[in-house]
């Protein structure tokens, strides 16, 4: 094959032109890590990396920065949408790939999908104007007075419902990343050898018992991936958090409070950078957001080239 | 033995309504944001929102003309740069480079570069072409989000390229086509549909894209249509106009997201559409 198209000059030019294209998603990785990395210089020599991190202090006018108040919000929203969202998406697999009648699997999968098209704006603006009330007068009240009653629990609950903080955020988020979720964990499921779920049948196991002895072992690889694959879109989300968590920055144990998150804090505050040290310290929260989900990304990458290595023997 | 089998039958019927309340759970979410925006979009659109261009705050009226056209020329400019880079690079995987590792290297990373965060992005264009040219622009929006397009074609067109027959082009190089001619005649023509649906989802995605405009294109509040400087785009005016304190801008913000959502559900299920006709899955 390589030979075929040595010979010919024209063929030697196409050849380049389509290597240089395919380069650029190279370029682009190592870019967009070189480019924040020297921008975040001068604040990576002041602050220090374990300083930084661990450092709550967000306090432009002394010129002071720490990112700990912005991993931790980023930390609990993307948890907490985790822990929302999971099972829900797996339960939405089971019931697409065995339980729902043939006629509707596509239907359902194709709708559950659309949730992955709507654009994060739009999140954002039913999140703020529509989701947000409802949470504030009824859903984050009735939590106050049940579970906020409950002796360890109550430090959840803390303050005033106001609809806009870190809980109202996670359910958002976790609508977000379900369709995600759903999607990988549908077509790890789908992979299960059908003798194998036929023979369990034929055992007299339940359908649940399926599902549950053969099928979710059998593609539990899989549905790991997806599930970090979706942490690592939950921990870059900006716009639908933009809208509901305000931009408070502290670390709080309370569910209902504002808080900010990385992207939050780069939304609300790049613009407005009005000193060096300042928009060199969003760039250093911009490169610790690019490692983390990098790093998170490629984790889930590798978890799911092993589910589709181990499914093709 | 009779106490078993009752047990395991009731923990049957347990979890499979619960697995059946999951799927109601996700579509309850989809109705509900759909039919929200639907109702506020429609009583608040008006066709001056397409006509005029933005009053001065807090006066009512006015439209969002110059976030439309801003917008457009954002997306067009960014599928100018993204599409050949994608559709060429995605070649080259699937035809120069096939079953070499730096392929596989190349495609590992185009699907982790998929989900880099958007804002990271936005932050990578302010740096290397916001700041050294002193001034926001559309031509930097427009770079940020081909950036976001190129990873997402790069590997559909991979994928489709792939799905096309090897004896398909081996017919081809036996009349003694060179390779080039065979890929452009023979190849893109096999994968046509595909490619074009993979470009048909990118925009998808880039289209309601806001964090990477916000420092790249930034906003204007007047009608411009030079790439040269700041220029505004729909999303960006969206979380503007949401988050300021006029009901008016409220209103229209709600009728720009009910614009923005139908498109881009229409090109999302224009795409599916195409890739079940062609392909007959999914």
């Amino acid at each position: 094959m390589a030979s075929l198209y040595k010979k010919n000059p024209v063929d030697l030019l196409f050849s380049s032109i389509t290597a240089i294209a395919s380069f650029s998603v190279i370029v682009f990785i190592v870019g967009i890590f070189y480019v924040l990395l020297s921008e975040s210089l001068p604040a990576i020599s002041r602050f220090g990396v374990l300083n930084f991190i661990t450092s709550t202090d967000w306090n432009p006018v002394r010129e002071s920065f720490g990112a700990a108040t912005n991993i931790y919000g980023t930390f609990i929203t993307t948890t907490l949408s985790l822990l929302i969202a999971v099972p829900v998406a797996v339960g939405i697999a089971i019931f697409v790939t065995e339980i729902a009648p043939n006629f509707l699997k596509g239907p359902i999968g194709g709708a559950i999908e659309l949730l992955a098209a709507i654009p994060s704006i739009i999140y954002g603006m039913w999140g703020f104007f529509t989701l947000s009330p409802i949470m504030s007068t009824y859903i984050e009240p009735a939590l106050k007075n049940s579970l906020g009653k409950l002796p360890v629990l109550e430090i959840l609950f803390r303050g005033t419902p106001m609809g806009i903080d870190l809980l109202t955020a996670s359910i958002i988020l976790s609508i977000m990343i379900i369709p995600f979720t759903a999607s990988i964990s549908r077509d790890a499921f789908n992979l299960t050898p059908a003798v194998v779920k036929e023979s369990a049948y034929a055992l007299g196991a339940t359908r649940w018992e399926v599902v549950k002895n053969i099928v979710i072992p059998y593609s539990k690889l899989g549905v790991f991936g997806g599930v970090v694959l979706s942490l690592g879109r939950a921990l870059g989300e900006t716009m639908a958090v933009a809208f509901v968590l305000g931009n408070n920055h502290r670390i709080t144990t309370s569910l209902l409070d504002a808080a900010a998150t990385i992207t939050v804090t780069l939304a609300n505050e790049f613009t407005e950078a009005d000193t060096d040290i300042y928009l060199s310290s969003l760039f250093y929260l911009a490169l610790v957001l690019f490692v983390m989900s990098f790093v998170t990304l490629a984790i889930a990458k590798f978890f799911l080239l092993r589910a589709e290595r181990k499914y093709s023997r | 033995m009779i106490e078993t089998r009752t047990k395991r039958k009731i923990e049957n019927i347990i979890a499979l309504i619960l697995c059946t309340l999951a799927a109601l759970i996700g579509l309850f979410w989809l109705v509900f944001i759909l039919a929200d925006i639907v109702v506020h979009g429609i009583g608040a659109f008006k066709l001056s929102l397409l006509l005029e261009d933005p009053a001065p705050p807090g006066v009512e009226g006015g439209g969002l003309r110059n976030a439309f056209v801003g917008q457009l020329m954002i997306t067009a400019c960014a599928i100018l740069i993204g599409v050949p880079l994608g559709v060429l690079g995605g070649t080259f995987l699937a035809e120069y480079a096939r079953g070499r590792k730096i392929a596989r290297f190349i495609s590992i990373l185009s699907d982790i570069m998929v989900s880099v965060p958007s804002i990271v992005i936005g932050t990578f264009i302010y740096a290397i072409l916001v700041r050294p040219l002193g001034h926001f622009s559309g031509w930097a929006g427009a770079v940020a989000l081909s950036i976001i397009m190129i990873p997402v074609v790069l590997r559909t067109t991979e994928d489709m390229l792939t799905l096309v027959p090897w004896t398909l082009r081996e017919a081809a190089f036996a009349l003694g086509a060179p390779y080039y001619k065979v890929i452009i005649q023979v190849v893109y023509r096999g994968a046509a549909a595909g490619i074009f649906t993979g470009i048909l989802l990118s925009i998808a995605r880039v289209a309601g894209e806001t964090a990477p405009l916000l420092f790249t294109s930034f906003n204007n509040s007047f009608f411009s249509v030079d790439m040269n400087r700041p220029i505004a785009s729909l999303t960006v005016s969206i979380f503007q106009y949401a988050m300021g304190p006029y009901d008016s801008w409220h209103a229209q913000a709600w009728a720009a997201s009910l614009v923005v959502m139908i498109f881009i559900l229409f090109i999302t299920i224009l795409g599916r559409v195409i890739l079940k006709w062609r392909y007959g899955k999914r």
